[in-house]
């Protein structure tokens, strides 16, 4: 009978942890959201935090979005030359990383450039005790370390989306028209004809946005969490980039339903 | 008013119910006095000075810290109570992010409308009772562990609290950074009129400072007095303490049931 109920707590442990972990999650959202109000007012906090989350990820999120969109203008020339339509190029690199690929690795790089920074930052500082410090000189670190840190990546990870698709369009353009020798003028023109305003732009701005929240409140969920140790510190992180990743791809299938 | 700074009641703690780490503890602490809580580690000082200052809330018993039963309190009545003490963690825990003088500084950003000009006079004025006048555009991995515990002082008495609690200020320093701290201790204590904790287990600094001494022992206070009686006890786990010895009620061992042929075979 022992035995029984051994396998039984066994079995349900994970589901129950998880809910728990759920709970703990909604209870930090509040809070954070409570908090906003402090790093509008203690507007240099927010600055920093942009700085570190959104301007140093410039360069990869370019770079990322550039060799994305080159593999889209070349991956596309090679489908689209069998049909014939060659001239969708500029349509099809577009919409795919607007709709999709724009929001979703973003949010992705997001959480393994910054996130994984933000975990680190927070668990170190509970690991010594810089958590406990200032929670004892009567500030409550949700309000001073996480609500800017959540503020900043819900900020910064729509704006490199758009950069992303931006350095993505010219990175498809660079492999359609420069190298491969499509018209140029085809390429924008079909474009700008096939992509609309509210179902590609926006939503994908809708998307990125809701990844930005998950991806941020997951970093910094976490780096609260986070075994007081190195080892914990390490597995919070890895944990960060592996739920985030997760989340992200899920998230993408239900908003892709609801929006498209 | 209560006549002490602080009560603690007949208080039990544990983060499971069934393995309590603090067992029906009962202290008062008079204002303006120095008081060292000691013994072994693990039994269960650092979590008495936790819920001293509310980070853990007792499963029984009462808390009260100048007159409030830190329990019933609301978060936002403990962070204002907060504001009336200090802590010194055991090694600093300076901000790492911020310089010395933002360090110093932080809670008078935090909790006042000072203008900086004068943030910056009162922080010169507390770096100058710690002796690290100087270092305030230093940053805290620029400081040796001494000068951090110094700093982190610094920091603590910035809105010149009631209460200042010590966790284990003296672990790892040197001779003479023991010196100054246990000095700075007493002078911060006698002029900022404050009533202090220290969690500690160097007992010949210790004496020097205190005006009362508890000992603690496996969650439970077993023995308490001036550092006179403290010295001339008869309780044979606090003589052990205080003067180091390796056989008498306390087991340095783990385990005292060890079967060592178990492990190393039998020799025969």
């Amino acid at each position: 009978m022992n035995n029984l109920f051994g396998l039984i707590s066994k079995i349900g442990a994970p589901f129950t942890g998880f809910i728990l972990s759920l709970g703990e999650l909604a209870r930090l959202l509040f809070n954070i959201l409570f908090s906003l109000t402090y790093p509008l007012k203690n507007f240099f906090l927010l600055i920093k935090e942009l700085y570190f989350s959104g301007v140093r990820s410039i360069v990869i999120i370019a770079f990322s979005g550039w060799f994305v969109g080159m593999v889209l203008g070349l991956q596309g020339y090679n489908t689209l030359e069998r049909f014939g339509s060659l001239s969708m190029l500029g349509s099809m690199v577009a919409i795919s990383l607007l709709r999709e690929l724009g929001p979703v690795l973003t949010a992705i790089l997001f959480a393994s450039r910054a996130g994984s920074g933000m975990t680190a930052e927070i668990g170190l500082m509970k690991a010594t005790e810089q958590l406990d410090a200032m929670s004892v000189m009567a500030v409550d670190p949700i309000k001073r370390v996480v609500s800017p840190k959540f503020l900043g990546g819900i900020i910064s990870v729509p704006l490199l989306t758009g950069l992303f698709n931006v350095a993505g369009i010219f990175g498809g353009y660079f492999v359609g028209v420069i190298l491969l020798r499509l018209d140029s003028g085809t390429f924008w023109s079909q474009m700008r004809s096939s992509v609309s305003l509210h179902d590609d732009v926006i939503n994908g701005i809708i998307k990125s946005f809701i990844f930005g929240v998950a991806v941020t409140l997951i970093a910094v969920y976490q780096g609260f969490v986070a075994k007081p140790t190195a080892e914990g510190v390490s597995l919070a992180t890895t944990r960060t980039v592996v739920s985030s990743a997760l989340i992200v791809l899920a998230l993408d299938f239900i908003l892709t339903a609801l929006m498209f | 008013m209560n006549k002490a700074a602080i009560i603690v009641d007949n208080v039990t703690f544990g983060y499971d119910e069934a393995s309590p780490i603090l067992k029906d503890v009962t202290l008062e602490i008079p204002f303006g006095q120095i008081v060292a809580i000691m013994g072994g580690s693990g039994s269960g000082k650092t979590t008495l000075l936790r819920l001293i200052s509310g980070q853990y809330k007792a499963q029984k018993g009462k808390v009260y810290v100048l007159g409030h039963d830190v329990a019933k309190l609301s978060h936002a009545k403990i962070l204002e109570l907060r504001k009336s003490m200090g802590m010194l963690f055991q090694f600093g825990a300076l901000f790492t992010d911020m310089s010395v003088e933002e360090n110093v500084a932080f809670a008078l950003k935090e909790h006042t409308n000072i203008p900086d000009s004068v943030i910056k006079k009162i922080v010169a004025m507390k770096l100058a009772a710690v002796g690290l006048f100087g270092t305030q555009s230093m940053m805290p991995q620029q400081l040796s562990g001494g000068m951090a515990r110094r700093v982190a002082l610094a920091r603590s008495i910035a809105l010149d609290p009631a209460i200042m609690l010590y966790d284990e200020p003296f672990t790892g320093l040197d001779p003479i950074s023991l010196n100054v701290a246990s000095m700075l201790i007493k002078k911060l204590n006698e002029s900022l009129e404050q009533t202090s904790i220290l969690v500690t287990h160097d007992i010949e600094t210790t004496m020097k400072i205190v005006d009362h001494i508890y000992f603690m022992a496996d969650g439970k206070l077993i023995d308490g007095g001036t550092p006179k009686e403290v010295y001339e006890t008869k309780d044979p786990k606090l003589r052990q303490f205080m003067q180091g010895e390796l056989i008498g009620p306390y087991n340095y061992e783990y385990s005292t049931k060890l079967n060592y042929t178990k492990y190393l075979g039998d020799v025969n």
